[in-house]
């Protein structure tokens, strides 16, 4: 069990430098990088924003990207986690080299590719070539795997969105991928570009200041939004210690909290933002008085910087430290924020300075008084980081200062609470090798996490309600395209709450509350869900209404909608669910990388129950989009959409009480040889009684991927899913619904799904049944 | 006044998807938000703000000025009446 969590690398990229050094010496002079607009085209040319003053053509040279085009946040993104590498020693020849250790990505971003989509979504939606190269670009896996394809290397890549605390919570699962012994090193950070979208949707919420920022300032009157790219490489002490790696830092604890009160705005007293910084403290095995430094979320806004202070001061009570907002510089950076931000936090710790808040002059009621000068009054050992997103996803970093971590010293780990009451269970080497993401369930031993079970599971989908006999007598959908069976909503949902919620928000509530009640569980302690693009019903209109009739009066409930996390949030605030809370955009895998975390939390100790879906729509203009890009070709399946939520927990070798089947192992594997693939399901064929079904997510197009699996496999029975449910991003969550019911049935035993993205990206999750 | 008063009413029923209210059951002076009255809140407020741009020519610089405005239709009518362009 790794003792502690290092930083040995750290990128940064935005309006205020192209490097650390650069980035340093803008905070140190006290020199803004929020001006007017000069790369993004707008017609809001009066709005200051924090732009990185080179193009894409100049950042795509500078990086030798050649000829394919890129969305800018990958392109921002592979700046900042190139400078990381290089630093953590960990970049040979352009390419990275983990010299024999598992290395992850964890990717942050909410834009993803929009600035690519705004420019041809008209285009797109009539037809024209090209899109078939493009379409691909748009969701926040195309960024993540445009920055992972540029280095190769990694063994485990997913892509956090929960807006603006998206870097921070990529963190956070670096941390648990770490500590959990998956892996040695995870590269985790966000990146996020300017684009006129998400400028017109924070227009449209009225939040943006026609000057520069001035964060906790009396005076304040909003955002300036900014643009760029921070990471930092995350790493094991063994593994830093094994390779003589320089250690800048420890992240010595980390949380992550729901504010459960609006999708947009922070409640009064800030109980998410409180609940974060003291999950960070107690993990850290650190009180309020350790803390040197904070680097507040301190957006500019009035809502949230009185939010903010009154969590600051319920926290630190009348001696809050030295605390500054560094969004006066960059801007508000968005999904990058909390990457930008924690390398800021290092730059403090190495330079022993404080980065001054710029714009503060004076102080309103309740507020706190930010840094006004950058000397530091006692060394800095602890900095606290904050950041917080829409849905009240707050999550607070805490980085420490370290030693000499050289080979042969003593690694000097802070002794947390945390890691302290850690489960010492064994995660099963010799039976899942390295590199990769596997959750395996040992054997049982009293009083820890030994089994994970879905407790209970409910969807919407083309199949209203799936039929008991499904197995031998499938209602297949016929048609090229195929939308979901809606309930009566006034069934489930009270008119006047669900008034302007969006198609994909009421089935992802209504699943999510029919598998808490089925469970009798309304309090689970995460909510982990997934999305491959969120709400598009309002993303389109949010778009269409800004390319064709200007921008200006775009509504800011379709901006709020279009927002990945949405629907997490949505959960939480309707259950008053203040745990943790996170969103995985990842494409078909979103589902996948939404139950790596829920379980990689519960091996940890960290959750023992936790609400795990998967929800994507197909609107008719989607689906146009897909098809006329020729992404529909050669399916035999329908394309569709769905929502499904199951609940899980942990137990402790006993089985909870009408569960449904337990999850006995989940396999994510990155570019795997052939070898890998067929220990992978060798092991799996050879434990607790292998599988006597296998669910699999071909659709015809993708036929030939499975084939090389399912030889490898060679077992009589298997079902393609998506006969069922359509091919969607959610399928694979469906599938796993349909799986879980077919168990608890008594109609197989145990069931292997696979899943796969390119033939690049697989996936094996194994179901068992509980019967003796 | 009465006519502009149930317009507004209309367009509130719809801009805000209100479905199961019709104009008759908005109270002219009962207020807009908050739990006492229709359980409108700051997303809707800025919906509002909106009709009130596009549909009067009213442009709010800050959000805040909202509340004053929004108290009840009656508020709202006349403010309209008083500022509007269009």
């Amino acid at each position: 069990m790794p003792r502690s969590v290092l930083i040995t690398g750290a990128g940064v990229i935005s309006a205020i430098g192209t490097s650390k050094g650069e980035t340093f010496r803008s905070l140190t002079e006290e020199r803004s990088g929020v001006s007017f607009l000069s790369v993004l085209r707008t017609e809001h040319s009066d709005l200051p924003c924090g732009e990185v003053q080179m193009s894409n053509e100049e950042i795509s040279e500078a990086l030798g990207v050649g000829g394919g085009i890129a969305s800018r946040a990958a392109l921002l993104g592979i700046w900042a986690a190139k400078e990381a590498l290089i630093q953590a020693g960990l970049l040979i020849d352009g390419g990275m080299d983990p010299s024999g250790r598992r290395v992850a990505f964890i990717n942050a971003t909410t834009v993803g590719g929009m600035d690519i989509t705004e420019k041809h979504w008209l285009e797109y939606l009539e037809g024209r070539e090209g899109s078939s190269r493009l379409v691909p670009l748009h969701d926040c896996r195309g960024c993540t795997m445009q920055i992972a394809d540029y280095f190769g290397g990694f063994s485990y890549i997913s892509t956090v969105s929960t807006a603006c605390s998206s870097a921070a919570n990529a963190i956070i699962m670096a941390a648990s991928l770490i500590l959990s012994g998956n892996f040695d090193i995870v590269v985790a950070g966000g990146t996020e570009s300017l684009t006129r979208y998400h400028l017109n949707g924070f227009n449209s919420l009225m939040i943006l200041d026609s000057e520069r920022c001035r964060p906790f300032d009396a005076s304040r009157a909003g955002l300036n939004l900014g643009e760029g790219a921070g990471y930092l490489v995350l790493e094991s002490s063994d593994s830093a210690a094994g390779r003589g790696a320089s250690v800048l830092a420890e992240l010595s604890g980390w949380g992550n909290a729901c504010d459960a009160f609006h999708q947009t705005a922070s409640s009064d007293d800030g109980e998410g933002a409180f609940r974060a910084m003291e999950e960070a403290l107690s993990s850290a095995g650190l009180t309020p008085v350790d803390i040197g430094y904070i680097n507040a979320h301190g957006t500019g806004t009035p809502n949230n910087d009185a939010s903010e202070s009154a969590a600051l001061r319920r926290v630190f009570g009348d001696e809050v430290p030295p605390v500054s907002s560094t969004k006066a510089y960059t801007g508000h950076t968005t999904s990058a924020s909390g990457g930008i931000e924690a390398v800021i936090c290092l730059l403090a710790l190495e330079n022993q300075f404080l980065p001054v808040n710029l714009g503060f002059s004076e102080a309103f009621e309740g507020g706190i008084v930010p840094v006004t000068g950058s000397e530091v009054s006692a060394p800095l050992k602890h900095v606290l980081c904050n950041s917080f997103g829409f849905g009240g996803n707050d999550s607070s970093l805490l980085i420490s200062a370290v030693g000499d971590y050289g080979p042969g010293s003593a690694v000097r780990g802070v002794s947390g609470s945390l890691r302290s009451s850690l489960p010492s269970f064994r995660m099963g080497p010799s039976l899942f090798g390295r590199g990769r993401t596997t959750i395996d369930t040992p054997d049982s031993t009293p009083g820890i996490a030994t089994g994970i079970y879905i407790l209970s599971a409910s969807q919407i989908s083309a199949q209203e309600p799936l039929s008991e006999d499904w197995i031998d007598n499938p209602e297949i959908p016929e048609g090229k395209y195929v939308r979901a069976k809606d309930p009566q909503w006034r069934d489930h949902l009270n008119p006047m709450l669900s008034r302007r919620m969006g198609m994909l928000m009421k089935r992802t509530l209504v699943t999510s509350l029919a598998a808490m009640d089925a469970a009798g569980n309304r309090q689970p302690d995460a909510i982990i869900t997934g999305t491959g693009l969120g709400c598009m019903e309002s993303t389109e209109r949010f778009l269409r209404k800004m390319l064709t009739e200007g921008e200006s009066l775009l509504s800011p409930t379709d901006f709020m909608q279009s927002t990945h996390n949405t629907l997490s949030s949505l959960i939480a605030i309707q259950t008053g669910n203040h745990g943790y809370n996170c969103t995985w955009s990842h494409g078909n895998m979103s589902f996948e990388s939404a139950l790596v975390d829920a379980v990689v939390r519960m091996r940890l100790g960290q959750t023992g129950t936790a609400l795990v879906g998967c929800h994507d729509e197909c609107t008719p203009d989607t689906f146009k989009v897909l098809e006329n890009a020729g992404l529909t070709d050669g399916l035999n399946v329908p394309c569709s959409e769905g929502s499904a939520a199951l609940l899980i927990s942990s137990g402790t070798g006993v089985a909870p009480e009408g569960a449904l089947c337990g999850i006995a192992g989940l396999t994510v594997l990155e570019n795997p040889t052939d070898t890998q693939l067929k220990e992978t399901v060798g092991l799996l064929s050879a434990k607790d009684g292998g599988f006597d079904l296998v669910m699999t997510g071909e659709n015809g197009r993708n036929a030939r991927a499975y084939d090389r699996v399912l030889d490898m496999i060679g077992v009589g029975g298997t079902f393609r899913y998506k006969a069922l449910f359509g091919e969607s991003m959610a399928a694979s969550a469906l599938g796993t619904y349909a799986a879980a019911k077919l168990i608890a049935r008594g109609q197989a035993r145990n069931v292997l799904l696979v899943n796969q993205f390119e033939g690049k990206t697989w996936s094996f999750t194994l179901l068992k049944t509980l019967a003796r | 006044m009465e006519e502009l008063k149930n317009e507004l009413k209309l367009k509130i029923i719809d801009v805000l998807n209100l479905v199961d209210l019709k104009a008759e059951d908005i109270v002219d002076d009962a207020p807009l938000f908050g739990d006492l009255g229709l359980g409108l809140d700051s997303i809707d407020a800025l919906e509002l703000i909106l009709l009130m741009e596009k549909d009067y020519g009213i442009k709010l610089k800050d959000a805040s000025e909202g509340k004053a405005i929004f108290q009840s239709i009656n508020v709202m009518a006349d403010y309209i009446m008083k500022n509007r362009t269009r």
